[in-house]
């Protein structure tokens, strides 16, 4: 086998020309893989950091109530007796934080936008302080009654800047009109398509605002230490909740809002929990994830092809001119499964070159990039979830990448060398060409 | 004695105060409660009630949208329905009120949705309320609060409290009712919080004669309604005819109004 490899690589290297054509092609369809990997799993980190702070726990507990057949509001009553059966059932709690969900108009004196509200006890979540990047005001002012943070391009599009007085107004869930004066306390940075509408309110200003008691919640988001743990605590929480009592509804993979429709069709009153993953509640967003991996997949594969071509091309070429070769080894009496598992090494060293200096180049780039924290307009954050261009390297994608661009090109080398294996050594001494 | 003097003043200020009130012009609580049912009887329809009604929506940086509908009412059974005509991207959307629900259609999704009852009509000023029938004596609580002019109207100038256990937009209304007629000219709508929240104004109203009621149908034939919290937005509701013939008895059903979308 040394022997064979040894053949394989003294081949290459003889062929210096075709061997860097054929694996500077296979590098960078490894490269633009990996990168594309990169890009991927940077939006889905950035997705998920975004998503956990903005809008969802890691499991969250929400529902709705109903008081009339045809008005539904997505509220948690008596919330202290679900969070304890949360904190007694599921083992790898880090914690709960109850948080109000509103929606309502938020008018300042130069305009007016739709928005989402997170009503937040700032005592509740130790992730915000981490994750909001605060551009002016400070975050703790949250704390206060009657104080609002939102994001940059709010505070562009409505004209205001902290210190600042705008106006929640809002339709309640029992249908009268309602309004809250609110002071902007604090700009937060821009992260994608989720801050583009959701903004912090302190619960206790959100009750006011939607007329509803200090023992009712919009959800109670759960941080768990182990995210792997997702499915399983899940369905704990489904049998733990069923046996007190509560009705839970089934599990459907949309955000909170896009159910509203469906229960407000539905005739029945009173509360329905609804247990979610933070996948089901960005389910909306998620496909942009889900875009770049088919943007990927089909670049990928249609360089594949092209690659595989070639590499079937050259190794005909090859076979062509050491057709003498392979007469005079299967003369010396080399066999022919050698032959073949020969012809097949060179193009698995080819392609294991080949790939590991594409990921590298990848790799490379991915973080140059990075590194420079290369800004994204406004209109592309809604698919990179973040303000600047996010790539984060995921080491078993990046090897798995690689090593299916080495498999590809191995596997479309195994006709040409079956084929050569097949000559017969007379014939193959005696071809002149 | 001083403070004697004070006692003896207000006791008189007091036993006064009602004649003083009414020497101006106020009206007791009755006289108000009967202004409204007066309102209310005003513009009922016991029978059937169906009108042509421009709808134009003003919005800050956003072009004006003007819409058509037709309104059909059946007062008796509280029904309610409005059938969007024109611009073609609207026409085939529609509200229908059955039993409390509010039900909205899009033909290009070709689903239902319930919607709330206090919801603004196509994303307008106007509410549901603005194109059905008045029950401002059911509903509110009256108080006097002045006898004002409004431009060359004398009008009653009346503070409107929700009585408790009824659902209302707005738990507050001010309201100016025309000496003269008994119609309102000006209404001012306010949220739970006190906050004004818009202003209507209805300066021209028409009456038409119904056979079911033996008398007249009032109907405001202009209402402009200005946004109080978003002051550049503003909407204006013409009601451009009224016709009180009797409608065909399956027209209140979602299947009517789905084949009208077609």
């Amino acid at each position: 086998m040394k022997q064979l490899i040894l053949i394989a690589l003294r081949n290459l290297i003889s062929h210096r020309r075709r061997s860097l054509m054929l694996g500077g092609a296979i590098a960078g369809v490894t490269a633009l893989l990996v990168f594309l990997g990169c890009l991927s799993s940077g939006v889905r980190r950035s997705m998920l950091e975004s998503a956990t702070t903005v809008a969802t726990g890691h499991l969250n507990v929400g529902g709705f109530y109903k008081v009339t057949a045809g008005q539904s509001a997505p509220l948690v009553i008596d919330y202290p007796k679900v969070r304890s059966i949360i904190e007694k059932t599921l083992p790898d709690v880090a914690f709960v934080a109850p948080r109000g969900r509103g929606w309502a108009r938020l008018v300042s004196d130069e305009g007016s936008m739709q928005t989402g509200i997170a009503g937040v006890d700032l005592k509740n979540e130790p992730m915000l302080p981490k994750v909001l990047k605060m551009l002016e005001g400070n975050l703790q002012d949250l704390a206060k009654p009657g104080h609002v943070l939102i994001f940059a391009s709010q505070a562009k599009k409505l004209k205001v800047k902290t210190g600042d007085s705008m106006v929640y107004s809002v339709l309640t869930d029992r249908g009268v009109n309602n309004t809250v004066d609110v002071r902007v306390c604090g700009v937060a940075e821009d992260m994608g398509l989720m801050t583009s509408w959701n903004t912090f309110l302190s619960r206790e200003t959100l009750a006011r605002l939607d007329q509803t008691n200090d023992s009712v919640t919009g959800a109670l988001l759960i941080y768990l230490k182990d995210m792997k743990r997702i499915p399983e605590d899940m369905d704990l929480l489904r049998k733990a909740l069923t046996a007190e009592g509560h009705i839970v509804m089934d599990h459907s993979n949309k955000a909170f809002w896009m159910k509203m429709p469906e229960v407000n069709r539905e005739e029945w009153t009173g509360q329905k929990l609804d247990i979610t993953t933070w996948e089901d509640e960005i389910s909306y967003v998620s496909w942009t994830l889900q875009a770049i991996d088919g943007l990927s997949f089909l670049l990928t594969s249609v360089l594949l092809i092209i690659i595989a071509v070639g590499i079937m091309n050259s190794l005909w070429i090859a076979i062509r001119e050491r057709t003498r070769e392979i007469g005079t080894l299967r003369a010396i009496g080399m066999r022919r499964w050698r032959v073949m598992v020969m012809f097949v090494i060179e193009t698995f060293c080819l392609g294991a070159l080949g790939t590991t200096a594409g990921a590298f180049l990848g790799c490379l780039v991915a973080l140059g990039l990075n590194a420079l924290a290369i800004p994204v307009p406004e209109g592309a954050q809604f698919f990179t979830m973040s303000s600047t261009l996010q790539f984060s390297l995921d080491p078993g994608r990046i090897l798995g990448g690689a090593v299916v661009i080495t498999l590809c090109c191995t596997a479309v080398s195994l006709i040409p060398s079956f084929k050569a294996a097949r000559m017969r050594p007379v014939t193959a001494i005696s071809h002149v060409g | 004695m001083d403070r004697m003097k004070k006692l003896l003043s207000a006791l008189l200020l007091a036993a006064l105060s009602p004649a003083l009130l009414l020497a101006a012009g106020s009206l007791t609580k009755e006289q108000m409660v009967d202004l409204l049912k007066g309102i209310d009887q005003r513009v009922k329809s016991p029978g059937d009630y169906k009108s042509l009604v421009y709808i134009e929506q003003r919005e800050k940086d956003k072009p004006d949208v003007a819409r058509e509908a037709l309104v059909y009412r059946r007062d008796l059974d509280q029904k309610l329905m409005i059938l969007f005509t024109k611009p073609k991207t609207e026409a085939g959307k529609g509200y229908l009120r059955v039993d409390r629900n509010l039900w909205y259609y899009d033909p290009t999704v070709g689903k239902w949705e319930r919607r709330t009852d206090r919801e603004r009509i196509a994303g307008t000023d106007s509410r549901r309320q603005d194109f059905d029938q008045s029950n401002l004596a059911g509903e509110y609580d009256p108080a006097f609060i002045a006898e004002e002019k409004l431009g060359n109207f004398a009008v009653w100038h009346l503070k409107l409290t929700g009585k408790p256990g009824q659902d209302l937009a707005y738990p507050l209304v001010e309201f100016w009712v025309d000496q003269a007629t008994g119609n309102h000219l000006k209404r001012q709508d306010f949220a739970l919080s006190g906050k004004l929240m818009r202003t209507s104004y209805s300066p021209k109203w028409q009456k038409v004669y119904s056979e079911t009621k033996q008398g007249e149908v009032w109907f405001p034939q202009e209402i402009r309604i200005f946004d109080e919290i978003d002051k550049a937005n503003s909407t204006l509701v013409l009601i451009q005819s009224v016709d009180l013939q009797a409608l065909p008895e399956n027209i209140f059903t979602k299947a009517w109004l789905e084949t009208k979308s077609r």
